[in-house]
């Protein structure tokens, strides 16, 4: 059986295409010497393959993983989690290809390719990254069916439409099921991914941070009004609360840091119509979550922090979608515990002393709290204060001194950050909000884009029966930024995304080039909503919404019902197909022959046997005599003399009649009269 | 509904079966069964199973009635990477790898439908079968029609102990194959149910089916020398020289007729382009040989049948006109292949039955 289970060259073609197709998706995660890696394998099984080197040893063998693993340690500190074992994944597959002799090594090796496919989702279930998943499925079944067809010693791009017919045949039952399959919960605990490596807010703040992330074009999270979309300038979207200060560096409390009696928030009367809409957040291998004030979900997984923003118990480690209610008017924490108070009016014990100073002489200067807070907007519209992206290095001492009485230029952060550091230099109650103002509202499908770059810092202050109350201090400097957005508040200074020359938000002027952004933006949000953020409460919906109450015997009815629908089309196409022309090569090759005749204009007669019409033809042109009756005896030999043939030689003698056949190419008619008139 | 039949057979076959295939796949190719008891008894069911289902004939053309499905080795390993697969998409929370797995499954069902294909449609015929002596492989020549519809690949064609061939049926329309087996006792030499399976396109599945092919190949007795000489027997009915075709005295040509021995090919002839001729030569009947039954008196019949198979292939050898007698009939001496096979025959089926089935 051996020699008739060994890999045609064509299935090993096949086979190292789909293995560079699969490590390409996960090629920027891979430390380098794992490509190379790969690169070693395929050559050396070419090597194996043409009988110049031999398969590893054993103990070539047992080095190459040992040291695969020592490279790992190396290269992730760890063999926990998501990327090292990936990564060990991929070197198996590699390794594997170093041991492909038999039909069972490919059978390993290519089933652990799909396995690899599925690896690449953990990462990311973009549409893109979907789509490219398609091509290898299509290529790892494509080596599938190329190691199940003996003899095919070329490469043949042909195999593909076999697999491919066979994936789009599955391809109905496969939505079926995805649509009908329990979704439940985790069985067990999987590896986690690394925290590195994504754009977004992180939970402390200093002087560039939130500057250096608008930067960025990514998408952080889209939203979906279940009404009207509210005005930007409205749109402040909460994630994070920075209570404390050090050296300069604002941070959010952790639990920890909370008393007990502090865990839970206080209760908020709420009132009126709320706006509801839907969230889907990119992942950002971090836990809090975006609405606008005051915010509320239904969604079972998100939680309400005692600072009134959302948050998830677990890391959004995939696309994650929620529903929010928010009632923007109603009175947050109107009565301040005292725990709450000195947490929110402390700072460094020195440092920014002129700071403190102006800020005790405005406060004394406006009488009331609420007048403090607008005394302050105003010096900064008043003040020669500047807001821009480039604001330049401040000293690591009494920074906020700094910006406030000497450059007077900063972003969001710098702003929020010096306000709050006056609101609390005064005693008032006083914090800084990270997250989201504004965002892009896409025209094709009424969502709102929340890219990086809307990324801001603004106040919150505690004003008493008012409870905490958004102050923008950015408002009073750069009101186109809250009105527009940040592309607008930049134009004079040309610093939009100016480090990102490929981002296609670059381009929002050239209207084409944006309607096919805003028009793949709302596929892929259509893509998160139904294919990604498919879970059981979107599964029970559907069923319900198609066949009312659902019951087991409507649900085995529905699955075996589709099951006949989409297989029995395809038994049909497969069995009551048109019967194919019975396949006769010779003559195949001969009417290849006869089409080159039909240049001389001599068409073959009906009745007229091959001799006959080579007689014809060589009459009229002689000088292709000799050819004609080579091709016509062999034709007439292969025909009638050979058969009783066996299949072996059958198919060379049918090889070297093609290649002559090939090699006889005349020239047309006119051409021949003419070289034979000239002569 | 082809495909629900085809299951349907299937999982009756499975639960007849139980796992153990390779003895199912041995015993349904004819070899001796051993040990009794229920496995003995459903073995003998399966054998008249398939005999129904599958009747015997020199050529069958393969459909849902006689091609069987069932997952492979390959399937059920298949089967354990997507309940991986399956549990990673669970555990995960992963939509797409739940697609991913959904898509694989998927495929694995269509691939019921291609892998059956492949072989629907076939027909195999039974050619003829080359006599052999005991011990020695006899080769059988089947030839494989593809069917209207689709090219095959992949086919696996065997006997229980006989040689394997791999085939496509690419560009051809047929082809002939040959499979080698070697061949025990005197008689009809039966190869049993043919094998013929296939695991294209993907490997998860084995379709296959047992086909008895009424194909027999005859099998002589196996030569052996007698210590002495026999006595021979001449016949000279009247003592007068007759002509007959014998290889004494060259008599002249004529042209080459199937059997003639190739010892009296005129090969020069051949070779001056003259066409193939025989070289006869005239005879006497006085020196032709008479091998009788008889003749090795005190000897078992196996042991006499083999006697005379040697001396028929040594007189053979000379050039020297035999004749047989035995019990059940006479055959006039003569030369020549034909003539030899003829007397071969006689032997190798010397009380057994004549015809083949």
């Amino acid at each position: 059986m051996s020699t008739l289970q060994q890999i045609p060259r064509n299935a090993l073609v096949w086979i190292i295409i789909s293995l560079f197709a699969l490590v390409a998706p996960h090629a920027s995660r891979l430390p380098i010497w794992i490509l190379a890696l790969y690169a070693v394998a395929v050559i050396w099984r070419l090597q194996v393959h043409r009988g110049r080197w031999s398969f590893p040893g054993r103990w070539v063998k047992v080095v190459m993983i040992l040291s695969g693993f020592v490279g790992i340690y190396a290269s992730y500190g760890s063999f926990v989690g998501l990327e090292p074992t990936v990564a060990l994944l991929l070197i198996a597959f590699a390794l594997k290809l170093l041991e492909l002799s038999h039909r069972k090594d490919a059978y390993v090796l290519l089933f652990l390719g799909y396995f690899i496919c599925l690896t690449q989702f953990l990462f990311s279930q973009d549409l893109l990254v979907t789509l490219y998943a398609l091509v290898s499925v299509t290529v790892v079944t494509t080596a599938l069916v190329a190691i199940h067809r003996p003899g095919e010693h070329q490469f043949k791009l042909g195999t593909l439409h076999v697999a491919s017919v066979m994936l789009l045949q599955a391809l109905p039952l496969m939505i079926v099921l995805f649509f009908l399959f329990p979704r439940f919960g985790p069985l067990w605990t999987v590896p986690i991914k690394n925290h590195t490596a994504k754009t977004g807010m992180s939970d402390f703040m200093k002087p560039g941070d939130v500057a250096s992330l608008s930067q960025s074009a990514d998408v952080a999270f889209r939203v979906k009004f279940d009404g009207e979309i509210p005005v930007k300038s409205a749109l402040y979207w909460r994630g994070l609360v920075l209570s404390r200060i050090e050296q300069g560096v604002w941070s959010a409390l952790s639990f920890y840091d909370l008393p007990a009696n502090q865990l839970r928030p206080q209760e908020v009367i709420i009132g009126g119509e709320p706006i509801r809409y839907n969230v889907i957040m990119e992942p950002t291998q971090q836990r809090w979550l975006y609405g606008l004030k005051y915010a509320r979900s239904d969604t079972r997984t998100v939680m309400q922090a005692s600072d009134f923003r959302l948050f998830s118990p677990t890391l959004i480690e995939t696309e994650f979608m929620y529903t929010v209610d928010s009632w923007t008017d109603v009175p947050v924490e109107e009565t301040l515990s005292d725990w709450r108070r000195t947490t929110e009016t402390q700072l460094p014990p020195t440092g920014n002393a002129k700071t403190r100073k102006l800020s005790l002489e405005l406060r004394e200067e406006a009488g009331s709290n609420a007048a403090f807070v607008d005394l302050v907007l105003d010096r900064f519209r008043v003040e020669p204060y500047v807001y821009t992206l480039r604001p330049g290095l401040l000293p690591e001492e009494d920074s906020i001194d700094a910006f406030l009485f000497q450059s007077q230029r900063g972003f969001c952060e710098h702003y929020a950050s010096a306000f709050v550091f006056m609101m609390r230099a005064a005693g008032v109650p006083a914090r800084v909000v990270a997250g989201y103002q504004g965002g892009e509202i896409n025209p094709v499908n009424k969502t709102v884009i929340v890219h990086q770059f809307d990324a801001h810092a603004w106040a919150e202050v505690w004003l008493a029966s008012r409870g905490w109350v958004r102050v923008d201090p950015t408002a009073a400097i750069s009101p186109l930024r809250i009105e527009f957005g940040l592309e607008e508040a930049m134009a004079s200074e040309g610093s939009f995304l100016s480090a990102m020359l490929l981002s296609p938000a670059r381009y929002r002027s050239i209207p084409l080039l944006n309607l096919l952004r805003l028009r793949y933006d709302a596929l892929t949000y259509r893509w998160q909503t139904w294919v990604v953020g498919f879970d059981s409460e979107r599964q029970f919906n559907l069923l319900r919404s198609f066949f009312g109450e659902t019951t087991a015997k409507a649900f085995a009815i529905l699955l075996l019902g589709s099951w006949a629908l989409v297989l029995l089309p395809v038994a049909i196409s497969l069995f009551r197909a048109p019967d194919i022309e019975p396949v006769r090569p010779l003559a195949k090759h001969y009417r290849i022959f006869c089409k080159r005749l039909a240049r001389l204009d001599l068409i073959r007669g009906a009745g007229e046997t091959p001799s006959q019409f080579a007689q014809r033809v060589a009459e009229e042109f002689p000088d292709y005599a000799e050819q004609l009756w080579q091709i016509t005896d062999l034709y007439n030999q292969l025909a009638y003399a050979d058969a009783q043939r066996s299949a072996g030689n059958a198919a060379q003698n049918l090889q070297h009649f093609a290649r002559v056949i090939n090699r006889f190419r005349p020239k047309r008619r006119s051409a021949v009269l003419m070289t034979r008139a000239e002569r | 509904m082809t495909v629900m039949r085809l299951w349907i057979c299937c999982s009756a076959m499975w639960t007849l079966l139980g796992p153990k295939r390779d003895s199912v796949a041995n015993d349904a190719l004819g070899t001796e069964p051993q040990g009794k008891g229920i496995r003995e008894q459903i073995r003998r069911r399966f054998r008249r199973w398939v005999n129904r289902r599958i009747p015997p004939a020199r050529e069958v053309t393969l459909n849902q009635r006689r091609i069987f499905i069932f997952p492979s080795r390959v399937g059920f390993f298949f089967g354990g990477c997507l309940l991986i697969m399956l549990i990673a998409a669970i555990n995960f929370e992963n939509n797409l790898s739940y697609a991913l797995t959904f898509w694989l499954a998927t495929l694995f069902t269509v691939a019921i439908l291609h892998t059956y294909a492949n072989l629907s449609g076939l027909t195999i015929r039974a050619l003829r079968a080359e006599p052999a002596f005991p011990g020695q492989q006899s080769e059988f020549h089947l030839m494989i029609k593809r069917s209207k519809r689709r090219d095959h690949f992949a086919l696996h064609l065997k006997w229980a102990n006989s040689s394997e061939v791999l085939v496509n049926l690419v560009d051809e329309d047929s082809v002939i194959i040959q499979l080698q087996m070697a061949v025990d006792n005197r008689g009809w030499f039966s190869p049993g149910r043919l094998l013929l399976e296939s695991t294209y396109p993907l490997g998860l599945l084995r379709c296959w089916t047992l086909i008895d092919l009424e194909l027999q190949a005859l099998v002589y007795p196996r030569p052996l020398i007698s210590k002495n000489l026999p006595v021979l027997a001449t016949n000279t009915p009247d003592g007068a020289a007759a002509f007959v075709e014998g290889n004494d005295d060259f008599n002249g040509f004529r042209g080459y007729r199937k059997g003639d021995s190739l010892r009296q090919v005129h090969w020069k002839g051949l070779a001056k382009q003259q066409g193939l001729l025989t070289k006869q030569y005239t005879a006497y009947a006085d020196r032709s040989v008479w091998l009788d039954w008889d003749m090795f008196a005190g000897v078992g019949t196996e042991l006499r049948l083999s006697h005379l198979c040697y001396w028929v292939l040594e007189f053979d050898r000379r050039g020297e006109e035999v004749g047989l007698r035995l019990p059940t009939g006479v055959i006039e001496p003569a030369l020549g292949e034909k003539h030899r096979d003829r007397i071969l025959k006689e032997l190798a089926l010397y009380g057994k039955e004549r015809q083949s089935r």
